[in-house]
C-alpha cells in the first residue's frame, strides 16, 4: 500500500498502465501478446489464491459454522446491543477522523500544490517521513503531550489561558487526534496527486472572466478537486474502521472499536464465529465502499496509473 | 596459482581433520558425562510459553537449568499462549506447544472446547500445591495477587480498598484492569462482601459499585500500561498485579505504595495443549519445576509466589512482604474460584467490556 501511496504523490507514468492496457479486451492481432501479459502474472495470481483469498475463505467459513451451523452469527448484528454500541463508536470515530484529516489535507495539499519546487519537496518529506514512524512510537509520543502533566496542558496553565488541566487523552479526543496523525499523509497525497492534475489556467481564465478569488476557488478549483477529495475520504476512511493500537491506547481503554472488539472475541474469549462474522461485515462494507468510490472516480487514477 | 590451491587444499584437510576431532569428542562426550544414554536420546524437547521479557532469563535459572541437570530439556518461547492461538494449534492438529502459562480464563476458555490434556498426577505431586490450586486440566505454577495501589504524593494515611471507591475522600483519577477477572471481586469486597462469601459472584451489585467511580476510572490493558499510569501520575489509585506494584514501588522509592490487604490471591497455571508434541515428558518437566529452590528464585527475579508451601520456609524474610503467597498476606486476601470461571467468564467479560465502552 505504501508503494502504492509513494506512486500517487509522483505524477509520472506507471508501469501498471500496461497491465491495465492487457486487460482490455484484446483484439485478434494482439491476442498473443495478451496472452503473454496474463502468464506474466499468473506467478502473482496463484500466490494470492493460495495465500490470501483461500485464507480469507476459511476465516469466513468459520464465520457461518461455529459454533453451529447457520447465520446466527450474522443475526446477532441486528439484536446483540453490545455490537451495536462498538459499531456506532467505530463508524463515528472514523467519520470525524476523516472529516478533521480531510480539511487538514486540503489546506497542505492547497499549499503544496502552490509552492515552489524547493519548497514543495521539503514539504513533500515531511508528509512523507512520519509514514516511517511505529504506530506505538507516535501514541507514546502523543502520551507525553497529552497527558494531565504534560506539555500542552503545562503551557496552556502556565500562560493562565486554562486553570485545570483539560483532558485530551484517555477519551475520544485522544483517540481522534492520534488518528489524525497518523491518516493525514494518506489524505494528503491522493488530494496532492489530484491537484496537481488540475489544469491552473482554468482558475486563471475565470479570473480572467471576472470570478473574484474566491467564486473562482468555488465554482473552478473546488469541484475539479473532489474526485482527490472523495478518493482521500474512503482511503482514509476504510483505514480508520480498521484502527487498533491507537484507540486501545490513546482511549484509556474505554474506546472499544471494532478491530479490538474482534481480537477479544478470537483471541481471549475464543468466540470465533462472532470474531470472524464481524471480519466479514468489515469486509462487504469495505468492498461496498470501494465498489461506490470506483463509480465516483477512476480508481485505476487514485492508485497511481493514469 | 597452483601454489595457493595446494595451500588451499591443505587447509581444508587440515580444517577437516579438526572437526573430525571435534566430532569425535562431542560424541564422546555425553557418553562419558552420562551412562544412561539411550533414555537420554529418547526423552524430548519440552517448549514452554510464557510472555517473555524478563521472564525469559529468569526461567532459564529457575527451571531451564535444574531440568537440563536432570537430563530433560525446556526451550523457552516468549510469544505469549493466548487462548486463541492455542485453540488454533489444537484444532489444525499442528501443536508445538507442550507447557503453557495460562491462568484460570485458560481453563475456563478451552476446558469446554476440550483443548487441553489432563495433568498426569501421577507424575506431577499434587501435594506440592495447595489442593484448592490443583485442577483436573491445569496446576498452579507460581501466585499472583490483584492488589490496590496508591500514590503517597496525592494519597495521605493508608487507603483502605473501600476508599478506592470514595471520591470525595480521596479525589483523582483510578485505574482498574481492562478484564473482569479480580475487578469484579474487588469491586464486591469493597462493597462490605466477606473475604469467604464471594462466590457465586454478584456481578450487578460490582457494576453497580464500579459505576459510582466510573468518570474517574481507566483501564490497563498491559502490565507495562499499568506501571506507566502510575508512575507518571496519571492516576492516584489503582488495582494492579503485585508484580508490577513491587516494581513500581521499588523504582519509585516508595512513592507508589501497595498492599495485600483484601486483595485476590490468584494462581498462574501450567496447561498442557491436547496432542502435545513432547507427551508425558511435560509432566515431567513441570514435575520438575515443582522444587522449591526455582520458584524462590523466581519469586526474587519477577515476585511471582512459589506455589510449594514447602518453597515458604526457604523465602528471605526480606521477601517475604512481597510474596503474595506467604501466610500473612494469604490471611487478608480472598482467592479466586476456578469453578465460578469455568460457567461465566466469557460472558462476564464481555459485559464488562460492554461497561465500560459505555
Amino acid at each position: 500500500m505504501r508503494a502504492l501511496l509513494s506512486r500517487i504523490a509522483s505524477t509520472e507514468t506507471s508501469p501498471a498502465t500496461d497491465v491495465a492496457g492487457a486487460l482490455r479486451p484484446p483484439s485478434p492481432r494482439r491476442l498473443h501478446g495478451a496472452m503473454r501479459y496474463w502468464l506474466l502474472i499468473m506467478p502473482a495470481l496463484l500466490l494470492m489464491l493460495a495465500f490470501y483469498l483461500y485464507p480469507i475463505g476459511r476465516v469466513l467459513w468459520i464465520s457461518v459454522t461455529e459454533p453451529k451451523p447457520g447465520l446466527d452469527n450474522f443475526a446477532l448484528l441486528a439484536t446483540s446491543a453490545s455490537i451495536h454500541k462498538m459499531l456506532v463508536t467505530t463508524a463515528r470515530i472514523s467519520i470525524l477522523t476523516t472529516v478533521i484529516t480531510l480539511v487538514l489535507a486540503y489546506l497542505v495539499a492547497y499549499t503544496l500544490v502552490h509552492s515552489g519546487e524547493r519548497g514543495k519537496r521539503w514539504m513533500l518529506l515531511g508528509v512523507i517521513v512520519p509514514l516511517w514512524i511505529s504506530v506505538l512510537v507516535r501514541a507514546f509520543a502523543w502520551f507525553i503531550l497529552l497527558r494531565r502533566e504534560g506539555l500542552i496542558n503545562n503551557v496552556l496553565i502556565a500562560s493562565g489561558i486554562i486553570d485545570s488541566p483539560l483532558s485530551l487523552i484517555w477519551n475520544e479526543t485522544g483517540v481522534v487526534i492520534g488518528m489524525v496523525h497518523y491518516m493525514l499523509p494518506f489524505g494528503i497525497l491522493p488530494i496532492y496527486a489530484n491537484m496537481n492534475d488540475i489544469d491552473q489556467r482554468c482558475v486563471a481564465a475565470a479570473r480572467g472572466l471576472g470570478a473574484t478569488r474566491g467564486a473562482a476557488f468555488r465554482k473552478v478549483f473546488l469541484p475539479l478537486s473532489m474526485p482527490g477529495v472523495i478518493g482521500a475520504g474512503i482511503l482514509v476512511f476504510v483505514f480508520s474502521l480498521g484502527f487498533f493500537v491507537t484507540p486501545a491506547l490513546l482511549g484509556g481503554g474505554k474506546t472499544l472499536m471494532i478491530a479490538e472488539y474482534i481480537k477479544v472475541q478470537i483471541l481471549e474469549i475464543v468466540r470465533w464465529g462472532v470474531g470472524t462474522m464481524l471480519a466479514a461485515t468489515l469486509l462487504v462494507v469495505i468492498g461496498l465502499l470501494l465498489a461506490i468510490l470506483g463509480r465516483i472516480i477512476d480508481l485505476r487514477k487514485l492508485f497511481g496509473s493514469v | 596459482m597452483t601454489d595457493r590451491k595446494t595451500a588451499l587444499d591443505k587447509t581444508a584437510l587440515v580444517i577437516s581433520r579438526r572437526k573430525l576431532l571435534a566430532g569425535a569428542a562431542l560424541i564422546a562426550a555425553p557418553a562419558l558425562l552420562r551412562t544412561d544414554l539411550a533414555l537420554a536420546e529418547t526423552r524430548k524437547d519440552v517448549v514452554l510459553v510464557n510472555f517473555g521479557g524478563a521472564a525469559m532469563k529468569a526461567f532459564d535459572e529457575a527451571y531451564v537449568q535444574p531440568f537440563a541437570a536432570q537430563g530433560g530439556r525446556i526451550v523457552l518461547d516468549g510469544s505469549g499462549a493466548l487462548n486463541g492461538k492455542i485453540l488454533t494449534m489444537v484444532q489444525s492438529g499442528n501443536v508445538t506447544w507442550d507447557i503453557c502459562d495460562g491462568g484460570i480464563t485458560t481453563l475456563a476458555e478451552l476446558n469446554p472446547r476440550n483443548a487441553l490434556e489432563k495433568i498426569d498426577y501421577g507424575i506431577v505431586d499434587k501435594t506440592k500445591v495447595p489442593a484448592e490450586f490443583a485442577y483436573e486440566n491445569g496446576v498452579v505454577n507460581y501466585m499472583f495477587s490483584s492488589v490496590m495501589a496508591w500514590d503517597t504524593a496525592k494519597v495521605k494515611d493508608t487507603p483502605t480498598l473501600a476508599d478506592f471507591f470514595d471520591l470525595k475522600k480521596y479525589p483523582g483519577r483510578r485505574m482498574m484492569r481492562k478484564d473482569s477477572q479480580a475487578m469484579m471481586e474487588l469491586c464486591l469486597i469493597a462493597d462490605g462482601v466477606p473475604l469467604d462469601k464471594l462466590y457465586p459472584l454478584d456481578t450487578k451489585r460490582a457494576f453497580e459499585k464500579m459505576a459510582t467511580i466510573k468518570k474517574e476510572l481507566l483501564y490497563w490493558n498491559s502490565g507495562a500500561e499499568s506501571q506507566s499510569l502510575m508512575r507518571d501520575g496519571e492516576c492516584v489509585m489503582g488495582l494492579l498485579w503485585h508484580t508490577r506494584a513491587n516494581v513500581l514501588k521499588a523504582e519509585t522509592k516508595g512513592r507508589i505504595a501497595y498492599s495485600f490487604k483484601d486483595g485476590l490471591l490468584q494462581p498462574g497455571l501450567w496447561v498442557v495443549p491436547k496432542g502435545n508434541p513432547a507427551g508425558a515428558e511435560a509432566f515431567r518437566a513441570i514435575a520438575s519445576m515443582q522444587q522449591p529452590e526455582g520458584q524462590v528464585k523466581l519469586l526474587a527475579a519477577m515476585g511471582n509466589g512459589p506455589a510449594n508451601p514447602a518453597a515458604q520456609s526457604l523465602v528471605p524474610a526480606d521477601l517475604r512482604q512481597t510474596n503474595p503467597g506467604d501466610p500473612a498476606n494469604v490471611a487478608v486476601q480472598a482467592k479466586i474460584n476456578a469453578a465460578w470461571y469455568i460457567e461465566n467468564h466469557s460472558k462476564t467479560f464481555q459485559a464488562y467490556l460492554d461497561f465500560i465502552s459505555s
